[in-house]
């Protein structure tokens, strides 16, 4: 395969802005994830020591082998809600290596709120076991939750994906034959009850672990009985009497070393049988992507020159070279995975279209993962492209996305705007990861024509009322829904609310990919099917 | 014994190619009982490599037998033989039988899609050179520099800042070559 011939001149005074300018946004967001993983009020730090609890990051590291990748998914769930004052949303997600197999960890983090689920934390934990049953992932939860944070719980209890889909999704796990390995590290009360029962194996730590539908308080309200949280639900009475745990535990490490044993044990997927060659780094360092992006959305940039930085000896084997350049599609390999790359180089013409639906069914039938680049503004407009169907074009590519049944990872490189986010497998079309990286934004347009539509109804209504509006009162007007918008187009509004798996560092994108593929690989991939393309 | 496909139509085969120091070689590596014979030319001599005890291997080359390190490094290989050092290149048949030329054989730049120009950064009779941005337009919220396909010099600018244009209109042509 050939490597990519960079055309980007890394000595030239753009690139250097660009480097400079990309590298601040990823220092910004690094030090945030850093904030999110370890900053902490001392008093609930102390709180935590003082019940002989560890903090929920160490027991993540006790729990996994030493020296083994990590990708933390989400990490920056609920930075813009709840005054910011739920870090992750109070939630540690991600995909870590024990005993020499992948899991996907659940953690409850006890120093925000005793552990609290407010409805983003809901949506992360059913976000987690969603990949878990996706990529047939056998799930570690620890947990230690002080049960729903009860002034918002009208938004996490009883619609079809809040809390209940948590116990839902547990139950389909075990159907699959996807093992849980639950440690009751604190209370599970109510519905976090459900989590330890629901899995296949569980482990309490005495004096601290307690599983019961009502706590001591409740079950006083409720009956009139007095009883102590050991009596009512500690590590004795499920272990001895219930049989609703099945290991007691002395400390923590006890507890995970208990829990490393019994991933140990489970059998090891069988992986997907797909093309894997012996890796190769890419032959252009991936830093210079960070001078590879450009400083304003809007210019645009060779998505090639993203795929040269990422791929494994940065060599493309580019489908259709000629036709449709604004979607560039061929396979590559990451990681010595083979892939097939669908990036945008521009808007989505008919050409393009066609090119892009025909290249995905290339993949389905081959049996090879798909990776989508976005850095889209949508499809072409006008009279030309409406007559030659640039609709039914664009349709064809939400039905060979919709059909496909080979792993879709998304990455949002830059924009992501319009129909465009849903032919190049936007958040709606289960792609197994979506990832986003630290300047992109993504809305239904972009900012500035959507703030001018805006405005433009609000002067017309007050002109309507005999108001002429001078130039100041117009941008008076224009500039705060201007940057309303901007807010909730910016990459980490929607990781915020778990539009996507996280923001990513450019620089870091071909290892998460990596992990990504690897662990698609442990899920059947069906024989390829689809409804009806318009022609 | 020959190899099957070695026979007769010589340089017409898809033999891999490699240049040592500046020398084209075609060589292909093909099974041969348990193991491997090379073609190079009209030669077929067998091949294997076995593992030392310490550093490197050992190359079987026919009767000969030398101690080689080998480095790989993308398309370079890196070799250590018999006290000296070689580099090898493999070359992409793709890009080998492709022509020289690249692409933009013509002289004129096409919009690529309907928009409007947003600037003009050269004159007429201006030389530039092959990466140079010459205009820049915009077209449904993207701005897209149009850059110079090979070195030249600007022959006709077709276009002003703020006219728009439709797909395939003629913006910028270069003096031919």
């Amino acid at each position: 395969m050939r490597r990519i011939e960079s055309k980007v001149d890394t000595s030239s005074d753009e690139f250097r802005l660009n480097w400079k300018h990309n590298r601040a946004l990823a220092d910004t967001l690094k030090e945030r994830h850093r904030a999110v993983r370890r900053e902490r009020p001392a008093r609930d730090l102390e709180r935590l020591s003082r019940q002989n609890k560890m903090f929920v990051r160490d027991r993540i590291e006790l729990l996994l082998d030493p020296g083994t990748p990590f990708l933390e998914l989400s990490t920056l769930a609920a930075n813009t809600e709840y005054g910011g004052e739920v870090p992750g949303a109070g939630i540690v997600s991600g995909i870590g290596i024990v005993e020499g197999r992948e899991v996907i960890i659940h953690a409850d983090d006890a120093s925000v709120k005793g552990g609290a689920w407010y409805p983003l934390s809901v949506k992360k934990i059913v976000r987690t076991l969603d990949i878990a049953i996706e990529n047939r992932l056998p799930v570690v939860h620890l947990c230690d939750s002080a049960g729903g944070f009860l002034p918002l719980q009208a938004d996490l209890f009883a619609d079809r994906y809040l809390a209940g889909r948590i116990f839902r999704n547990q139950s389909i796990l075990s159907k699959l034959g996807v093992p849980q390995i639950a440690l009751v590290l604190g209370h599970c009360t109510a519905g976090g009850a459900y989590v330890p029962a629901l899995s296949e194996y569980n482990v309490i730590v005495r004096g601290t672990g307690a599983i019961f539908l009502g706590g001591p308080p409740l079950v006083k309200a409720a009956t009139g009985e007095d009883v102590t949280v050991d009596e009512l639900g500690g590590a004795d009475v499920h272990t001895r009497i219930s049989g609703t745990a099945d290991y007691p535990a002395t400390t923590e490490e006890q507890a995970i070393a208990i829990a490393r044993e019994l991933v140990g044990q489970t059998q090891r997927p069988e992986k997907l049988d797909v093309e894997r060659i012996a890796p190769e780094p890419p032959h252009y360092d991936p830093d210079e992507l960070y001078g590879v992006i450009p400083r304003d959305i809007k210019v645009q940039f060779d998505v090639r020159e993203v795929i040269a930085r990422l791929v494994d000896g940065s060599r493309f084997h580019e489908y259709q070279p000629a036709y449709g350049s604004t979607l560039i599609c061929g396979f590559a390999h990451v990681w010595g995975f083979k892939v097939g790359i669908l990036g945008n180089n521009g808007v989505l013409f008919n050409d393009s279209s066609l090119k892009g639906a025909h290249f995905m069914q290339l993949c389905n039938q081959s049996r090879v993962p798909m990776i989508f680049l976005q850095n889209i503004t949508g499809y072409m407009v006008g009279r030309d492209y409406e007559h030659r169907g640039i609709t039914k074009d664009g349709a064809k590519m939400i039905m060979a996305v919709s059909g496909s049944e080979v792993p879709k990872i998304t990455v949002i490189c830059n924009g992501s705007f319009g129909a465009g986010n849903y032919g190049m497998a936007g958040r709606a079309f289960d792609p197994r990861f979506l990832f986003m990286w630290p300047q992109s934004q993504i809305s239904v347009m972009g900012a500035e024509q959507a703030a001018n539509v805006l405005a433009d109804i609000k002067i017309r209504q007050l002109s309507r009322e005999g108001r002429g509006l001078s130039t100041a009162e117009i941008a008076a007007i224009r500039e705060p829904i201007l940057e309303e918008y901007r807010r909730q187009s910016s990459a980490y509004y929607s990781t915020s609310h778990l539009w996507d798996d996280g923001i990513l560092d450019p620089t870091d994108t071909r290892n998460a990919l990596a992990m990504a593929i690897s662990v698609t690989l442990n899920a059947p991939i069906d024989r390829p099917h689809y409804g009806v393309f318009r022609m | 014994m020959r190899g099957a496909g070695v026979t007769g139509i010589g340089g017409l085969l898809m033999q891999h190619t490699f240049v040592v120091a500046e020398t084209e070689f075609e060589a292909w590596l093909s099974r041969y009982g348990s193991g491997y014979v090379l073609h190079v030319g009209d030669k077929v001599v067998p091949v294997a490599l076995a593992d030392t005890a310490s550093d490197g291997q050992f190359l079987h080359c026919g009767a000969e037998i030398s101690r080689v390190l080998i480095a790989p490094d993308g398309d370079l290989v890196h070799i250590h033989l018999d006290g000296a050092t070689f580099t090898v290149r493999y070359v992409d048949p793709v890009r080998r039988y492709g022509s020289h030329a690249g692409g933009g054989a013509d002289d004129i730049a096409e919009a690529p899609m309907p928009g409007v120009v947003i600037a003009v950064n050269v004159k007429e009779g201006q030389a530039v050179s092959a990466g140079e941005t010459l205009l820049v337009i915009e077209s449904m919220k993207l701005e897209t520099a149009i850059k110079a396909w090979r070195d030249g010099a600007v022959a006709a600018v077709h276009v002003g800042v703020g006219q728009s244009f439709q797909r395939g209109a003629p913006l910028l042509t270069l003096a031919p070559q």
